[in-house]
């Protein structure tokens, strides 16, 4: 053993732990988390390899007829889809001069990105996955994450090549939603598990059904208003508590997407001006 | 240290960073072992002239990233390992392949305790941390990788 190594292992202890505090509390040490993204990304390609090797394989040696079937399919699917797009171009339009009308200009539709799933953490305590679409793709902290079905998740780490994706089943995770029905809100958090939600502090006395569809609401500024989130699965009035123990399960299929979309609000990406009063010239 | 074990070396470290990332199943998830550990291990008790504490800030670093956990976690961690493992490498040298397992099992065990710790003091409501499954899993592998690397250094130096 060298000389003096206690008080070096103590000194390498402090440095760690004083690296620990200023990453938790600031964020001047991002830059270097998203550098070492760079020394890390050819272990994290190269573990996902087998998968698109056996992905292209697949794309590869697909039947003649399987993909003349799966066109044939696709094509029926893209024309009830064109034929909603069409009542949807309309509705949109009638929407925003509804909106006009009301002197409020929100976007009705949002820019999106579409990224794959690559790996799933596998910590059993967290929720998380990682998506194969980095800061040099324009990913951002904080970025909403849907899949086909509803609200997946928020971006929670970027590094250059891939970004960690917190999903909403995560039970340190809460978003604002509110029921399509009737625009009652409530806070649908994570349990940990997959397959359900819990809405808090909600009064034994709201107007929630079982089957009721949750929508983000938007009041988080975090995620975009409208976007499908769960269905209420179950609801039960406790005696003596003073709100109901609402669960939900979530639309999105968090453990079987593989394609996701990742949308660029102008809400998730604004950042306050640095000079608050300037802007009220 | 000759360029033919610089190079093993460092490609053993990038096999287990890619084993580090392979997705599990979420059974499996509980029991993923340690895979850097293993190979920082091997190296401190097979090299412990050229391997010291220095290691635990690169790699430490990059396990940080790897596993999104708050930046300078695993430097603590390897660093404890490095150095229970340079006082005790000397005693497991004259252990056998099981006693050698056992000592492992029980310092990745108080690894993850400082772990747990670590966070518990640093990030409020952290997640919990798996203490026993990890340690197990970790040790149980150790007589391969130990044969691996006795082996591969007895070939590295008749060569």
């Amino acid at each position: 053993m060298p000389p003096f190594q206690g008080q070096r292992v103590a000194l390498v202890a402090i440095l760690s732990l004083t690296l620990m505090w200023l990453d938790h509390q600031y964020t001047w040490l991002d830059p270097v988390r998203y550098g070492l993204g760079y020394v890390v990304a050819p272990a994290q390609q190269t573990a996902v390899l087998p998968l698109a090797v056996t992905e292209w394989l697949g794309e590869n040696t697909a039947l003649r007829r399987q993909l003349i079937r799966e066109n044939k399919i696709l094509s029926v699917r893209n024309l009830v889809l064109e034929r909603k797009a069409q009542r949807m171009a309309s509705l949109e339009a009638e929407n925003l001069s509804l909106r006009e009308l009301l002197s409020a200009s929100d976007q009705v539709d949002d820019r999106v990105l579409v990224t794959s799933v690559t790996a799933v953490d596998p910590d059993p305590y967290t929720q998380q996955i990682i998506i194969d679409k980095g800061g040099r793709d324009g990913v951002f902290v904080g970025q909403p994450v849907l899949d086909a079905h509803g609200l997946l998740g928020q971006v929670i780490d970027v590094t250059p090549f891939s970004s960690r994706v917190l999903m909403i089943a995560d039970s340190n995770h809460a978003v604002p939603v509110q029921v399509n029905r009737n625009g009652v809100r409530a806070i649908a958090t994570g349990t940990g598990a997959l397959n359900e939600l819990e809405l808090i502090y909600v009064p034994n006395t709201a107007d929630i059904k079982v089957g009721d569809m949750l929508v983000s609401s938007g009041l988080g500024k975090r995620y975009p208003q409208g976007y499908p989130v769960a269905t209420v699965s179950s609801i039960e009035n406790v005696p003596g508590e003073s709100f109901a123990a609402v669960k939900a399960e979530p639309t999105a299929k968090l453990d079987r997407s593989r394609y996701l979309l990742l949308v660029f609000t102008d809400e998730a990406a604004r950042v306050p001006p640095e000079n608050l009063w300037g802007s009220a010239e | 240290m000759t360029l033919q074990s610089a190079v093993y070396i460092l490609i053993m470290l990038f096999l287990a960073f890619v084993l580090e990332h392979i997705p599990v199943p979420d059974m499996l998830s509980w029991f993923t072992p340690s895979w850097v550990m293993l190979v920082i291990t091997a190296m401190v008790m097979f090299a412990p002239a050229a391997f010291g504490l220095w290691i635990a800030v690169p790699l430490g670093l990059m396990l940080d990233v790897e596993h999104g956990s708050l930046l300078g976690l695993h430097v603590l961690l390897v660093g404890l390992h490095v150095f229970l493992l340079q006082l005790l490498y000397r005693r497991m040298y004259l252990f056998n392949v099981l006693q050698q397992a056992a000592v492992l099992f029980l310092m990745i065990m108080a690894e993850q305790i400082l772990h747990y710790w670590a966070v518990a003091v640093m990030q409020e409501g952290a997640p919990p941390v798996p203490l026993l499954a990890p340690a197990l899993t970790t040790a149980f592998l150790w007589p391969w990788i130990y044969v691996i690397g006795y082996r591969s250094l007895q070939r590295l130096e008749r060569a």
